[in-house]
């Protein structure tokens, strides 16, 4: 009895150990590259910001009011601090991918090429993003600032507006970039913002009759201003 | 007015083969000297220039042109004068509206520039004045329709004295124009210089080569932006740099604002953009403090400042002033300081014939948009287009003031104003540093 169990025990162990030195190369591989991925990631990181600082990423940034974007969304991290962070994970992310894929698991194989075919689509849907808001941001001010000084009344609902249609087509652009159900995309899009258009419009004309006769209104006032015995300069 | 002998440079500036390997700073240095040669060629040997940069100006440039040849002609023991228009590329044929024989027999002399942009053609009489090597030079708007023989020999009389470096006009006006020059630009100059010039932009001026040649080294390696704000520029250096500055007075003034005035929030562009930008290149003079300011050496009367003139809308300018605190509010967040907005508040509750917005508030916020500018918080055209409202109110509290004060207390007013933004320039300063 005592030696069948023993059997049993120097066996299972003895499997164990042969599965276990089968895998440990490929483990040994795995933790090697996701350490060089995560040393590569480290150093593109450092290399990033230096190089965006040096280029005046930051006071640029500060120019575009990508800035003042972001405090407002809370983020206290300058915006190349913030390019080196997407970079760091970018770059760690392949390394783990890679890390995965040597393990042979049958699931995982493809894993990086699909992710390395994927990842400028990620990278140009970003931009996309991120200049979309930026825009957005410069055109919803543009657009307050002038309607307050035209004295619209109702200048925060255009700005609103402005904004979000932008917003909706940047992330429409996005979306299709990512080649994520484009289809659906552009038929949602196009009907999205088809409808606001058409929507803004009604409004505009039925719903808001009091703010198209306030900017007609200021517009001709625009021409009494002229009249005006104020000089300014 | 066919045939009248124009000097172009559309044909010698356009095929420059060097234009290709310099930037665009290089560029239009390069332009600029091309054109002043220009403007020197057209005037010749003289002792006198008088430049007359012009844009959209047919209706006033014929008038102008009369009035400064009668002033020369009655000048002419000072020696050879010569009037140059300089036409920035006007599209309502004001080069042919031009006289081609004037009072004394002056011949003016025409200069037409591809460039459309009146601080370019400013710019190109400046160096026409330095190239040309004159005596004298005056520079005229060919829209201030008011100028007069007097008044330029107010002008140009203590640069030829040798009294002067640079003459800037004084007027007499109602308390209803000039606003943004009472109640921001003289004040704030006034506080962060130590100099009371009254008119910042002043549409004419006098100055000797020796101030012309300083102005354009301090724009060196900057013309492209000196083109956008030469009018501001000229008169800042005057006081940053020590210059012999004299005011002469030139009575009332009369503009013709050309073929399409500028709305309000661009003509705070034009004008605010240029002297907040300025004060980051005097930060040296202005943030070691003015001390006490002193006035200008002044020939001729004294300008009077006059009851405001009737129809002004003041109700208008409160309305656009609390349009702007409800809605600008988030955006003036990022720019004033919590203490102002505080003060500022409460101004929207005013009624109408009570509203008042206190010269210190004003002052505050005046240096937190300078400051902000500096710190391009903002996009810097958002940014100033955004003091829009402030400034309506700022100005109707200061007219209702001025119905309400005597004739002979108006200028107490101003006095206040200069003295609150005496007062808080340190604010300035600190945010700076």
């Amino acid at each position: 009895m005592r030696d069948t169990w023993t059997e049993i025990l120097a066996e299972s162990l003895r499997g164990a150990g042969q599965r276990l030195s089968a895998v440990a190369p490929r483990l040994l591989a795995m933790l090697t590259l996701i350490l060089l991925g995560l040393a590569a990631a480290w150093l593109a990181r450092r290399l990033t910001v230096r190089l965006l600082r040096l280029a005046r990423f930051d006071q640029s940034s500060s120019r575009w009011g990508l800035t003042a974007g972001l405090a407002r969304l809370g983020v206290r991290q300058t915006p190349a601090v913030l390019a080196g962070e997407a970079v760091f994970w970018m770059v760690f992310l392949v390394g783990l991918l890679l890390g995965i894929e040597a393990l042979e698991v049958p699931t995982a194989t493809g894993l990086v090429t699909m992710a390395l075919w994927f990842l400028p689509n990620v990278l140009v849907a970003t931009v996309v993003m991120v200049a979309g808001w930026l825009l957005a941001n410069f055109l919803s001010q543009a657009a307050l600032i002038g309607a307050v000084n035209a004295q619209v009344a109702g200048a925060p609902l255009i700005a609103f507006a402005v904004r979000w249609l932008v917003l909706i087509f940047a992330g429409g652009a996005a979306l299709t970039q990512l080649g994520i159900a484009r289809e659906m995309v552009l038929l949602a899009f196009g009907i999205a913002f088809g409808g606001t258009v058409l929507a803004l419009a009604v409004a505009f004309g039925l719903g808001a009759k009091e703010l198209a006769r306030e900017i007609l209104e200021s517009r001709l006032r625009k021409r009494d201003e002229d009249q005006d015995p104020v000089s300014h300069v | 007015m066919q045939g009248i002998p124009f000097v172009s440079f559309v044909d010698f500036v356009v095929n420059n083969p060097d234009q290709g390997r310099r930037g665009v700073e290089g560029r239009v240095a390069e332009r600029v000297a091309l054109e002043g040669q220009a403007v020197a060629r057209a005037s010749g040997s003289v002792d006198v220039l008088v430049g007359i940069p012009a844009l959209n100006q047919a209706r006033s440039v014929g008038h102008v042109v009369e009035r400064v040849a009668a002033g020369l002609a009655k000048q002419r023991d000072r020696g050879r004068a010569a009037i140059v228009v300089v036409d920035a590329g006007s599209r309502d044929r004001t080069p042919e509206a031009v006289p081609q024989t004037a009072e004394g027999g002056l011949r003016p002399q025409v200069v037409r520039l591809s460039q459309a942009s009146r601080g370019r053609a400013l710019l190109a009489t400046l160096a026409g004045a330095r190239q040309a090597s004159v005596r004298a030079c005056a520079i005229v708007d060919a829209g201030l329709e008011s100028v007069s023989p007097e008044g330029l020999e107010r002008l140009l009389t203590p640069v030829l004295a040798g009294e002067a470096d640079y003459v800037s006009p004084t007027y007499s006006h109602p308390a209803s124009e000039g606003t943004l020059t009472t109640n921001l630009l003289a004040p704030m100059a006034r506080a962060l210089f130590g100099k009371r010039l009254r008119q910042v932009v002043g549409h004419c001026l006098a100055l000797s080569p020796a101030m012309a040649a300083r102005a354009f080294s301090s724009m060196d390696g900057e013309t492209e932006v000196a083109e956008r704000a030469v009018e501001v520029w000229l008169p800042l250096e005057a006081m940053a740099s020590g210059s012999r500055v004299v005011e002469a007075d030139q009575g009332r003034k009369v503009m013709d604002p050309g073929l399409t005035p500028p709305d309000l929030a661009t003509t705070l562009v034009q004008v605010l953009g240029p002297f907040f930008g300025l004060l980051g290149r005097y930060r040296g003079v202005w943030m070691e403090g003015a001390g006490h300011s002193l006035p200008l050496p002044h020939r001729g009367a004294a300008p009077a400042l006059l009851p405001p003139a009737a129809g002004v809308q003041v109700e208008r300018m409160i309305k656009a002033f609390r349009l702007g605190l409800k809605d600008l509010a988030p955006l003036w967040e990022e720019i004033l300081p919590e203490e102002t907005l505080q003060q500022l508040y409460p101004l929207g509750l005013l009624a109408a014939d009570e509203f008042r917005f206190p010269p210190d508030t004003w002052a505050e916020a005046v240096y937190a948009f300078a400051g902000a500018y500096h710190e391009r918080r903002l996009p810097r055209d958002h940014l100033i287009r955004s003091l829009t409202p402030l400034y309506l109110g700022r100005t109707a509290a200061f007219l209702l003031e001025a119905r309400e004060t005597t004739p002979e207390r108006l200028g107490e007013l101003l006095e206040q104003v200069s003295c609150a933004f005496e007062a808080a320039a340190e604010h300035l300063r600190a945010r700076w540093r």
